[in-house]
């Protein structure tokens, strides 16, 4: 197990507070009805997105998005010369991603040292995105895609999916698609596109089949699923349309963020003046 | 993940006969190689079991040891998952080479019982929010052919079935602490219901169509795979896509259906196979690691 040896922790005994509450913090949301922030079940109703491209100066290409209360930011740079010489590759670039939480971005506090879900996050942030560069246009480089999430605030994955896809863009690295990624959560015959984390981590009153969480990354203009991740228990075909239903949000999604990507283009150079 | 060579004829070679349900060693494409499985080969664990499927061999041990529960769920024990790559398997795995394909197996792992019916998790509380049993299963990569999740799965299911975990008694001693007493007769224990385990699936896309159980060769002609694992109703807890291509839709809903079936089909003849060396006792045959 690494431990931290850089960093003085307090005691190794520490728990958070809300262990020790009255009434025990175990939410338990309705099953029917409408979601705690008005948003409806059973339709791709996502919370609004806020996007801007070229927020950190000194990466080749950044993006910030806001959704809700989750929060987090990315930073791409490259394409650069490959640190270690023997993982080189001729024939195409390499794409690195690396997803961290900041310790205080969740409920309970995390730590500094990537845990193995930080690890399989990143995984799954390289498995959505690498179908959409064009790796083989960066022969011997090397593109880093660093995710910093600021806030958790539920369906950190998707976020961090699409907005890795615009810094990359925001880059100017070459890709064949926007990713966009859109999460939903199944909880017994209804589900709730894009939930917020008391939504995606409660423990339902329904106890029985599909309940599960699912997040599908999306290239829209090729019509093509670059990255696909459910657990739970659901049915097949409940599986099935809760991927139509993400892929749905997805396209919701599409049009804020190409126009995100717009606006910074033009604002990065602007079109020449009319003479 | 160890890779194979493949020259472009043969990808073609193999893509043709795909495309024809044909495939290098004959099967068709939803056929699952020579599986052999033996149960309790470590005398040291609580339950063990060993899976050779073609080339591919994976040994499960699981350990059973009294720790605390988790703070937010008192009432019930857990299962923590180790996957180690052996350096035996190949030399890409030596020292710290196999350390990125064991998390990613084992994350998945996690996912694949992360819900409430795979393993009774309360069955494993001995006092809430005191004792629990954490069974502790680590699994062992010792040769890698392709289709590591399938064999993975299909061990772990036949260790926990093999699984004894001594009765314990809680008794309060004179101070009224309590304390833990192991059961004097070593044959009392419990065993746990595998009925509900899910067994995991890789399907490798292939040109148009998807195979089931790929080896080595055919996933370097792949660009992308679905894994799903599938409980003995039907039910799917965790799919999960790998590699670093992409997959339309249509193929995704037809793999995860093709995925349900193969994978519905596997457990019963599973159980009874287990169940039937199970009721050989001493008389099964064993054939350890060098058969």
């Amino acid at each position: 197990m690494p431990t931290d040896t850089k960093r003085v922790r307090g005691p190794e005994v520490s728990q958070s507070p809300s262990l020790f509450l009255c009434h025990p913090a175990a939410v338990v949301l309705p099953s029917q009805g409408p979601r705690a922030d008005g948003r409806q079940r059973d339709q791709v109703d996502v919370r609004p997105v806020f996007v801007r491209c070229g927020l950190v100066s000194q990466a080749k290409g950044s993006a910030y998005i806001e959704a809700g209360n989750t929060k987090l930011m990315c930073c791409v740079y490259g394409p650069r010369e490959t640190e270690r010489k023997d993982e080189t590759d001729m024939k195409c670039g390499r794409l690195t991603t690396d997803m961290r939480f900041a310790p205080f971005s969740c409920p309970e506090r995390g730590s500094w040292i990537q845990g193995s879900q930080d690890k399989d996050f990143s995984l799954m942030l390289h498995e959505s995105l690498q179908p959409a560069v064009c790796l083989h246009k960066y022969p011997r480089s090397q593109i880093e895609v660093n995710v910093m999430v600021l806030e958790n605030s539920g369906s950190v994955l998707a976020h961090a999916v699409t907005c890795a896809s615009l810094a990359l863009a925001d880059a100017g690295i070459e890709m064949y698609d926007l990713v966009l990624s859109c999460s939903i959560r199944q909880d017994g015959s209804s589900y709730m596109a894009d939930p917020s984390y008391e939504e995606e981590n409660y423990s339902s009153s329904v106890s029985g089949e599909n309940q599960g969480r699912l997040t599908v990354a999306f290239l829209p203009s090729l019509n093509q699923i670059s990255g696909l991740q459910s657990d739970g228990e659901m049915t097949q075909e409940t599986l099935t349309a809760g991927v139509r239903a993400c892929i749905e949000g997805c396209y919701k999604l599409y049009p804020v963020v190409q126009q995100a990507l717009a606006k910074a283009v033009r604002k990065a150079a602007p079109p020449p003046s009319e003479s | 993940m160890a890779t194979a060579q493949v020259s472009e004829a043969e990808k073609v070679y193999i893509l043709h006969g795909i495309r024809e349900d044909l495939r290098v060693d004959g099967r068709g494409c939803e056929d699952y190689r020579h599986m052999e499985i033996e149960t309790d080969v470590v005398s040291n664990t609580d339950g063990s079991a060993k899976v050779t499927l073609g080339h591919t061999a994976v040994l499960v041990g699981i350990k059973a040891e009294i720790g605390k529960p988790r703070p937010m769920i008192p009432n019930e024990g857990y299962l923590e998952f180790f996957v180690d790559c052996s350096a035996n398997a190949t030399p890409e795995f030596e020292g710290r080479g196999g350390e990125e394909l064991g998390t990613e197996i084992s994350n998945t792992l996690y996912k694949v019982f992360n819900n409430k019916h795979s393993v009774d998790l309360q069955s494993l509380c001995i006092s809430p929010g005191e004792h629990c049993w954490v069974l502790y299963v680590d699994v062992l990569l010792l040769q890698c052919d392709g289709n590591l999740y399938d064999a993975t799965s299909v061990a772990i299911k036949a260790a926990l079935f093999s699984t004894k975990i001594p009765r314990v008694h809680i008794s309060t001693d004179d101070e009224g602490g309590k304390e833990i007493e192991l059961s004097d007769d070593p044959y009392d224990c419990m065993r746990i219901q595998v009925e509900n385990v899910p067994c995991i699936v890789t399907l490798c896309k292939v040109g148009h169509r998807h195979v089931v159980d790929a080896t080595l060769q055919e996933k370097a002609c792949s660009v992308a795979s679905l894994i799903i694992s599938v409980t003995h109703k039907g039910t799917v807890t965790c799919t999960r896509k790998v590699g670093g291509g992409s997959l339309d839709p249509e193929s995704v809903f037809e793999m995860t259906e093709a995925g349900k079936r193969v994978g519905k089909a596997l457990h019963a003849p599973l159980m009874k196979l287990l169940q039937h060396e199970e009721s050989l006792g001493r008389k099964t045959p064993k054939v350890g690691f060098l058969g």
